[in-house]
């Protein structure tokens, strides 16, 4: 078989966030709350956020959810590399991950461990599985309280 | 004596389907979505070239020579799938986009205005949600109830529930023929009959039985039944509703439009008499005469001997599936030479996602359904989040078999590595 395409988009670091999540469960507290949904595969994520006291800074994120391994490293390499940016400096993020899944743009050094998602973008059916979680961290960081926040927002809408 | 070797189906008809000489990321394709749509063999294609060749023109509405050829056929196509089902008049089959369209018909047609509030539908969890948003509109439309018969433990329909849920405030039965996720075939005799002694209507959807064996809709008794052209080697946007003549005819219009008037007056307007009561503006033309050469391509080979085919398949499939530790695979298990269940199997593989094992089984050319089929209340009820489904046709070979059960060890092998 052509598993050496595979591998470009399995790479070992995909794996292994995928095998060994380090991010896992429910921020303490949840400041920020929102699920996200592909309706189309019914992969599902809840992301929670911890902020400062001041509310501009992101000082811990969590996932649950239940989806293919891209979509699960996915969130857990973007959990990781969020603590201690600011809010604004996220949503940046956001846009330069969906612009790497068109092979657009990458990261720079100090946030190149995002960059192994860059295969993704070779396997257009699967750039949702990879966007599913940044869409709802969006999602999450636009929306003022984590007050009302049960309905899914779906990945799947033309923006 | 020279023993002549026998072609299997497959092998007789494989020519016939140009798609199928491909190759996909630099290996053969191998088609194993089937039960989301069929492959159209060369006769379909042509059908429709040669409508936009020579004689496209629209139908009912012109007295010249293209617009008689075209309704011609338009209508001849109509008779074909009478036939194929075994319908009473062919005034009884409406051309419709596909299946959805048709069970919407009837739920907007009939059931706007013969449901009242406390009146019970009965589907089942295994239903598309094409058999199953329609009736969660109408319940809202009207205030009838939805009731639902549940799964036996080798996850068939359970008949038994269905016996004790039946009653006289059921005025409607819909159900599905073969689930296109546990590829089950529903006693669907028993269930017409069952309705039919609490004067219950009965609507089947036979989207994934009309491809795959004979049917016969005055031996089924059933009131209505649809299904969806794709599916069975005819092209997207045409499928058609059977129902019973006197059904159809005391059921009020769905669409208005040209085509299905009689008289027009500025402020009402008599309907034309069945099924055109039922197509309202310039219908799917080319793609309606094509689903009559589809018909013609499954008469042609025999519905009975495709069953006898696939079945044979599907041993062979569940055989392989068997010996694979990691599988689970869903609905009942095929019995004696791969009968009474349909040639598709919906699966896991334990810790492996259904879109990862797609993705790699795309790498090796196999094409797989992944995710929840349109049937998110089954799987729920079945507690998958998603499943991986191979659906094969009377084109696919054994051989094909091995190189999806080749590519599916594969993908469990290349995942089973980090999880070990
Ligand atoms: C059992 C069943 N019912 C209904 C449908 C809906 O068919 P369509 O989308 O062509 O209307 C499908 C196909 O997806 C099906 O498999």
């Amino acid at each position: 078989m052509t598993l050496s395409n595979v591998r470009d988009l399995y790479q070992q670091v995909i794996l292994e966030h995928y095998k060994k999540p380090k991010h896992k469960g429910k921020t303490t507290p949840v400041h920020r709350y929102q699920k996200g949904h592909n309706p189309s595969c019914g992969d599902t994520i809840e992301l929670t956020l911890r902020l400062n006291e001041t509310g501009d800074t992101i000082e811990d994120v969590k996932f649950e959810g239940e989806g293919c391994a891209i979509a699960m490293a996915s969130a857990d390499l973007m959990a990781d590399v969020l603590r201690g940016k600011q809010i604004d400096e996220a949503l940046e993020m956001v846009q330069r991950f969906q612009s790497m899944m068109k092979g657009q743009a990458e990261f720079p050094k100090e946030q190149r461990k995002l960059n192994v998602m860059q295969g993704v973008a070779q396997f257009p059916v699967r750039i949702k599985c990879a966007n599913l979680t940044w869409h709802t961290l969006k999602a999450a960081l636009e929306t003022a309280s984590s007050a009302s926040l049960e309905e899914f927002i779906s990945n799947e809408k033309d923006d | 004596m020279t023993l002549t070797q026998e072609k299997t189906l497959a092998a007789q008809v494989r020519t016939d389907f140009p798609i199928l000489q491909q190759q996909v990321n630099g290996k053969p394709l191998v088609y194993l979505d089937n039960a989301a749509t069929s492959q159209k063999p060369l006769l379909v294609i042509n059908t429709l070239k040669d409508y936009y060749e020579q004689y496209n023109s629209n139908v009912h509405r012109g007295v010249h020579t293209l617009s008689a050829k075209a309704t011609d056929a338009y209508e001849a196509a109509r008779d074909k799938i009478a036939n194929f089902v075994k319908a009473a008049s062919r005034q009884e089959i409406v051309y419709t986009r596909n299946a959805s369209e048709a069970i919407n018909l009837v739920a907007y047609s009939w059931g706007t205005s013969n449901l009242q509030k406390g009146d019970e539908i009965i589907l089942s969890v295994m239903e598309h949600h094409s058999n199953l948003i329609p009736w969660q509109l109408l319940a809202q439309r009207t205030g009838a109830l939805l009731k639902f018969v549940e799964l036996t433990e080798t996850e068939e329909f359970n008949l038994g529930q269905f016996q004790s849920m039946v009653s006289d405030r059921t005025k409607l039965v819909a159900v599905v023929h073969v689930s296109n996720t546990l590829g089950c075939i529903n006693p669907i005799q028993e269930i017409i009959a069952l309705a039919h002694q609490y004067g219950a209507r009965v609507l089947v959807d036979a989207c994934q039985s009309v491809p795959h064996m004979p049917i016969n809709v005055q031996q089924m008794d059933c009131d209505w039944l649809v299904a969806s052209g794709h599916k069975m080697c005819g092209p997207t946007g045409i499928g058609f509703l059977y129902g019973k003549l006197d059904l159809l005819r005391s059921m009020p219009p769905f669409l208005g439009g040209g085509e299905m008037i009689a008289d027009v007056f500025l402020d009402h307007a008599t309907y034309a008499d069945l099924p055109h009561k039922f197509e309202a503006g310039t219908p799917a033309i080319a793609e309606a005469i094509a689903l009559g050469a589809a018909v013609d391509y499954l008469t042609d080979i025999g519905m009975d001997k495709i069953y006898a085919y696939e079945a044979e398949l599907t041993e062979y499939l569940f055989e392989q599936l068997q010996q694979i530790p990691e599988i689970r695979t869903y609905g009942p298990q095929p019995k004696v030479a791969g009968l009474g269940r349909a040639a598709l199997a919906a699966f896991t593989a334990s810790d492996v996602h259904p879109h990862d094992l797609s993705t790699i089984l795309d790498q090796a050319g196999v094409a797989i359904r992944a995710g929840h089929h349109c049937t998110q209340p089954l799987h729920r009820y079945l507690v998958a989040q998603s499943t991986a489904r191979a659906s094969l046709s009377f084109y696919n070979t054994r051989e094909e078999v091995d190189v999806f059960i080749t590519a599916l060890k594969e993908a469990i092998e290349f995942f089973g590595g980090i999880f070990g």
